[in-house]
């Protein structure tokens, strides 16, 4: 009992936190200050108890499973959670529904952990569900603005229609092999057309979750419309837990179709490198610059997994963690400013490091590390990419993908010479950093810099990764 | 061909016929109804696989449930009376064209699967349905029935935060409804209230 217990802690603790915050939420008003505190605190411990009494093993006949690197991934989004939840500090401050706020995030990350931890197509689709949906209600936060109810129905409309693809490759799996459990799915695959085509469906629907190319066109209205804070936890922790069960699956349950799957792989990465980038370059407003460029970082995660090996898993892994650092920090900047100015546009960050430098070094150093640029980790998260994919030979590959490497560094390098270099009449006044933000900026950057510096973190990531 | 084949095409005819009603009929209501048929026909079918516990819940589910929720919002919405503009024949036939490139490809792949018959006779009573559904040995099903239930508690916390207008929004409407009417001195106006956009 203990044992099963212990096994489910991560769960167990994210679901005591909900219950915490639905009674003080129904007992005596609360000032949003002191809430944001308890919320603080609670989502802190629980990241630190995400750390100790790991223990390995399967309950519910597979349901869940767990295993170190499970509770790795797991503990990487909770951290990811906490650091979204200590930037949006400022805008939550004077939001309504701050409670209610709280409650949808966390099941939403409880769903991720179901889902990582399911061992089942049923406990995954559930698990992707309750991740999803609570989302859409979040993206409509900002209750008075019609743009963010215009983002909450996008993404509820997509995500229902990438469900129903998802839904309908499952049952064709049940039928054609007669079991839903991942253990046993690998042995019933026979790589036959109508299997094929379920694997096809089931890929359009992960596909959509992490917005690859061709399915990739809600999300910049949904990232523009929605509150930062809900932009920033879409594309980062809702896409690295999505990212995380896809490596798994494709690399365990789907490996007897390892051939058929590589070609998509190959043709969906292309795809989602060139016109992510290029779409990016022509962004103005910083959510959707952030969304078409964090397209194109999926696609370069997409050629890591191509390379089927443990230096794929491993490097797909590490480079979620690297891009958790920077894009948070990157986010943590936008969310700050647009809590105190409203500005979202990058012409309005002209002249920014004259009013606030600090934060322009922040946003410079997120930017450089989701471009790639030597000292920061981004660099070593792109290199292992590309160095697990290089594994297949396919040298066209890598060389698109080189070449789009220097094509984002145009974009990425134009918002930092807006913010150093050109000159503006009325630039975005001091923002006064309160210690929350502060403190979580500082996280990001000693992520930035000490994940590519310090092996450990790459070493410790492959010594639990299984090998392909 | 044998009577129970007849009635599985009959049924097949029904659905389907009902289905392409929904879509080309030009009131949004009468789709909904159209819907409702085919729902109950999917239902048969389920009735003729002698599958009556699932035959029991689409009807409660999807005819009880969500059909009731569809026609609810239509008569929420304005409008909801009037005919939909007529759709273009390009849209038609491309629409047309996919739906039958659809049905195609998988009824061909489906067609070349060669499926082997199960030999066990399907016969479980809706007892020891419930029973494994809340039990957490082997081949329970209460794992994914309590993550539905959080499930359901979020979705829930989402609709109330988003449905609900605070004090002041309400105010603020009721005052510009007033201003309105006294403006437009005598005559009736209909002020549209701003769309509140809702989750299901």
């Amino acid at each position: 009992m203990l044992n099963a217990l212990l096994l489910m802690k991560q769960e167990l603790a994210v679901v005591a936190i909900i219950f915490i915050l639905l009674i003080l939420k129904l007992g005596k008003d609360r000032s949003n200050v002191t809430f944001l505190n308890i919320v603080n605190t609670l989502l802190l411990l629980n990241v630190v108890a995400g750390f100790f009494w790991n223990s390995e093993g399967v309950l519910f006949n597979e349901m869940f499973r767990t295993n170190p690197l499970m509770i790795l991934e797991k503990n990487i989004l909770s951290l990811g959670t906490l650091i979204i939840s200590m930037q949006s500090y400022s805008w939550l401050k004077t939001h309504k529904h701050v409670p209610e706020f709280y409650i949808l995030l966390l099941s939403t990350l409880l769903g991720m952990f179901f889902m990582i931890s399911g061992g089942n197509l049923l406990m995954f689709y559930l698990g992707l569900e309750l991740s999803t949906i609570p989302l859409a209600a979040v993206a409509n936060f900002d209750l008075t603005k019609r743009q963010s109810s215009e983002a909450a129905m996008k993404l509820i409309i997509s995500s229902a229609f990438s469900s129903g693809l998802l839904l309908f490759g499952m049952s064709m799996l049940y039928g054609t092999t007669g079991t839903l459990i991942f253990s046993q799915l690998p042995a019933a695959l026979n790589g036959s057309d109508l299997q094929i085509f379920a694997f096809v469906l089931l890929m359009a629907g992960f596909a959509f979750k992490i917005s690859v190319v061709p399915f990739h066109l809600w999300t910049a209205d949904v990232y523009e419309g929605a509150p930062v804070a809900v932009t920033s936890y879409l594309s980062v922790i809702s896409k690295g837990a999505v990212l995380f069960v896809f490596v798994s699956v494709l690399y365990t349950v789907f490996k007897p179709l390892a051939g058929a799957w590589y070609n998509m792989l190959f043709l969906l990465s292309l795809l989602t490198i060139i016109i992510g980038n290029l779409f990016a370059l022509r962004q103005d407003n910083f959510k959707r610059f952030l969304a078409f460029s964090s397209i194109a970082q999926v696609g370069f995660i997409l050629i890591g997994i191509s390379g089927s090996s443990q230096l794929g898993s491993t490097s797909v892994i590490y480079f979620v963690l690297i891009y958790i650092f920077s894009n948070l920090a990157a986010f943590g900047v936008v969310i700050l400013v647009s809590a105190i100015t409203g500005k979202e546009s990058i012409s309005d960050y002209k002249g920014f490091y004259k009013t606030n430098p600090v934060l322009a070094w922040i946003l410079t150093i997120a930017l450089f590390s989701l471009a790639g640029v030597p000292p920061t980790a981004g660099f070593f998260g792109k290199f292992f990419l590309l160095m697990a994919g290089a594994a297949k030979a396919n040298w066209m590959l890598i060389t698109i993908a080189a070449l789009n490497m220097v094509i984002s560094f145009y974009y990425y390098l134009r918002v930092v010479k807006a913010i150093f270099m050109d000159k503006n009449e009325q630039p975005i006044e001091r923002v006064a950093m309160p210690l929350m933000p502060r403190l979580a900026l500082y996280v990001c950057i000693i992520g930035i810099i000490a994940t590519g510096l310090v092996s450990y973190v790459y070493d410790y990531i492959h010594s639990l990764t299984a090998p392909f | 061909m044998e009577a129970s084949a007849i009635i599985f095409y009959a049924i097949a005819a029904f659905i389907l016929g009902a289905g392409v009603l929904a879509v080309t009929t030009r009131k949004i209501f009468r789709s909904a109804i159209w819907l409702l048929f085919s729902l109950v026909g999917i239902a048969a079918m389920y009735f003729w696989m002698q599958v009556e516990f699932i035959a029991a819940v689409q009807i409660i589910v999807y005819v009880g449930g969500i059909v009731v929720l569809i026609i609810f919002s239509i008569f929420l919405t304005q409008n909801s009376g009037k005919e939909m503009p007529k759709t273009n024949w390009r849209k038609i036939l491309f629409s047309t064209l996919a739906t039958l490139f659809g049905f195609g490809f998988s009824y061909n792949l489906i067609n070349e699967y060669s499926f082997t018959p199960s030999t066990q006779a399907f016969n479980v009573p809706i007892k020891e349905i419930g029973r494994q559904m809340l039990s957490p040995t082997d081949h329970g099903y209460v794992l994914p029935f309590e993550v539905v239930s959080m499930l359901l508690l979020a979705a829930m916390i989402g609709c109330i935060v988003i449905a609900m207008k605070s004090p002041e929004q309400k105010a603020a409407e009721a005052s510009v409804t007033e201003t309105e009417v006294h403006t437009t001195g005598g005559t009736v106006t209909i002020i549209s209230k701003p769309e509140i956009v809702e989750e299901v």
